[in-house]
């Protein structure tokens, strides 16, 4: 046997460019750099003293790098490490408790819709929508009565209450399309196997949607960890106050410390970004799930 | 094992009946099939025997214990669904495993038994496997060993074939049946393919509109059809049906001619609401003739199907087409003109206003 075909010289042609594709290389790197830079001078601020964080013309690259701000941020036996490192116990508390909750309402809800027919299923499914059509100042007048009248000012409840709210309608929708996704006759064979409805629920459907129940648990507690406005709202008494508020608070009190407020910004977003890069195959897998039928 | 009756079994939806008044009865160790077009309730039927959907109204037993009120897991039966349902994040052991874990069962007992369905079907070498890394068939046989697997009274089959390739679906057929013969098992196997339903089960029950039609042995109901609905369902090809009118002794078409009647046929169409009836016949009943003969009616090719050890030919006679088998040495074109003999003992004569089958009394 021989092959002819591999034998024979193949014409070089020379590929026009493709300009669309550069077009968009330029583009992307330059949205690159649009993200990643702000991020990398945090970052290089952070272990800069006070006086390079402050020279001019910049220190690009610092000359002696020290992580004293880590250091003093990160030291319970000072002030400053004592109130950062509660800031920091508040915010983790208070958006830990929101996936949670979030998770153990948004479940069953998201099951319900996906497989019970009742009475009001579909106005209560669009229902769910409707928080996230307006912007979330909008209910900040609203739930702040309804905190106050609740006697929930000052707690962290509130803040809990509230988030809830933002990060519930999302997590429901998306739970709902992996429960649609999951054929019943999974949990029929389970339940003539010898299962109750909710054993069928516990022991084959809720393993068959974990990665759906990471993702949107990710969104709770990104949206809880970083929310800002309600925190500063709802919150007037200093050792409640989650991060965003405390650093802000925190560095207006004591004159501009650059290099300690980015050391505590960069040790604010290290949950989420390592969150992030350990759970993102399931959070891709969660977001694409349904997009091509298996 | 055991048995399954149905009594006046009914599930509504809205006002749509998708079972209406089904009774019949399983006995214990029969092979039955349920069969149907889609949507004919044949499925409905399987999940309210299942203790699936909640029944409207009637009572099921399963060995004389009845079962209207039990849960799926207390009804004793097992089910292999049509797309396996097999658990995807488990592997094949543990698949098997499941239904005996939720019994409660020793663990050295759930082992022995896992072993035992995994031989008898052949997957032992698949036990570390998850699903998805099986092909069909053998997500079929792992399907069929977690039914088996537990000995239930009754196995519930819906369309477990389907997803099958046609040559795969073959050889899964013989094994189900020799599966059922082995155990001896109460099986209730619901299937479109009245193909399927003939060659495997001991009844079948015909079902069109959420009503059973006729729940016979495949033989009686190939033989005796009970109405329109059974002869051209079952059968392939389907039985052929013509639209004519009873005249005297004769069935008269309006393209002019006549077909006379046998004593006995010419008194089952005596006993039609109306004089319109529906005449069914069978290609292998039917003879074809080349030039005009005696008591043969004429009709027009219209294709001429080769399949090597048969020959079907199509024929338009009044409008309807009619299967004919022939040798296949036959020479035979379309667009000519034939003449077909029909035989007297072997025609069914059905009420066209009825539909159901005339007979002589």
């Amino acid at each position: 046997m021989t092959d002819t075909t591999a034998t024979r010289i193949r014409p070089v042609v020379k590929k026009p460019v493709d300009w669309w594709r550069w077009a968009g290389r330029v583009f992307l790197t330059f949205l690159l750099l649009f993200t990643v830079l702000p991020m990398a001078w945090m970052i290089l601020t952070s272990v800069k003293s006070q006086f390079a964080a402050m020279q001019y013309p910049p220190q690009w690259w610092p000359a002696e790098p020290t992580l004293n701000n880590y250091f003093k941020l990160l030291d319970p036996t000072q002030r400053i490490g004592q109130d950062f490192l509660r800031y920091f116990w508040n915010s983790f508390y208070v958006s830990l408790l929101t996936t949670i909750l979030g998770v153990v309402v948004a479940v069953p809800a998201a099951y319900a819709f996906s497989r019970f027919r009742f009475p009001g299923r579909n106005f209560m499914f669009f229902a769910v929508l409707v928080r996230n059509m307006f912007p979330a100042v909008v209910f900040l007048m609203p739930l702040f009565l309804l905190m106050r009248w609740m006697g929930l000012v000052n707690t962290h409840g509130s803040l809990i209450l509230t988030y809830l709210t933002f990060g519930l309608p999302l997590s429901i929708w998306l739970l709902k399309g992996f429960y649609d996704n999951i054929p019943i006759q999974l949990e029929q064979a389970a339940r003539i196997d010898g299962a109750t409805r909710l054993q069928a629920f516990l022991l084959i459907v809720m393993p068959l949607s974990t990665p759906g129940i990471i993702a949107t648990s990710i969104f709770s507690f990104i949206g809880a960890w970083n929310e800002y406005v309600y925190a500063y709202t709802f919150l007037s008494r200093d050792d409640q106050m989650t991060l965003p508020v405390g650093i802000q608070r925190f560095f207006t009190e004591f004159a501009t410390d650059w290099p300690g407020l980015m050391a505590a910004t960069f040790l604010m977003s290290v949950p989420v970004v390592v969150m992030f890069l350990v759970l993102q195959k399931y959070f891709v897998r969660a977001l694409t799930e349904g997009a091509v039928k298996h | 094992m055991a048995e399954v009756v149905l009594q006046n079994v009914i599930k509504t939806y809205g006002n749509l009946y998708a079972v209406n008044d089904v009774s019949l009865t399983v006995n214990d160790g029969e092979f039955i099939a349920l069969v149907g077009p889609s949507g004919c309730g044949k499925t409905t039927t399987l999940n309210l025997i299942a203790g699936l959907l909640p029944m409207s109204g009637g009572d099921i037993s399963i060995g004389n214990r009845i079962v209207n009120d039990l849960d799926p897991k207390d009804r004793d039966i097992a089910m292999v669904f049509q797309n396996y349902a097999l658990y995807p994040n488990k592997t094949v052991y543990k698949n098997l495993a499941f239904p005996l874990q939720m019994r409660k069962l020793p663990k050295e007992e759930i082992d022995r038994k896992v072993q035992d369905a995994a031989r008898l079907l052949d997957i032992t070498h698949l036990l570390d496997r998850k699903p998805r890394e099986l092909s069909g068939g053998q997500q079929q046989r792992v399907a069929l060993g977690r039914a088996l697997v537990r000995d239930p009274a009754v196995f519930l089959m819906d369309e477990p074939l389907s997803n099958l390739d046609a040559k795969l679906r073959v050889q899964m057929r013989s094994e189900i049946k020799r599966f059922h013969h082995n155990l001896n098992a109460t099986v209730v196997y619901v299937t479109h393919d009245q193909l399927e339903a003939v060659t495997m089960a001991d009844k079948m029950a015909v079902m069109s509109g959420g009503l059973l039609q006729q729940y016979d042995t495949p033989a009686n109901v190939f033989a005796n059809p009970v109405n329109t609905f059974v002869a051209s369902f079952v059968g392939s090809p389907a039985m052929s049906l013509i639209p004519l009118e009873a005249v005297g002794n004769a069935l008269r078409s309006p393209e002019g001619w006549e077909l006379p009647l046998s004593q006995l046929n010419a008194r089952k169409a005596a006993n039609s609401t109306t004089n319109k009836i529906v005449l069914g016949a069978r290609h292998s009943t039917l003879k074809l003739h080349k030039a005009a003969t005696p008591g043969a009616v004429p009709g027009k090719v219209y294709t001429v199907e080769p399949t090597g050890d048969v020959t079907f030919a199509q024929v338009f006679i009044n409008g309807a087409v009619v299967n004919i088998s022939l040798e296949p040495t036959a020479r035979i074109e379309p667009d000519e003109m034939v003449w077909v003999e029909f035989d007297q003992e072997r025609m069914h004569l059905f009420d066209a206003e009825t539909t159901m089958a005339l007979k002589a009394i």
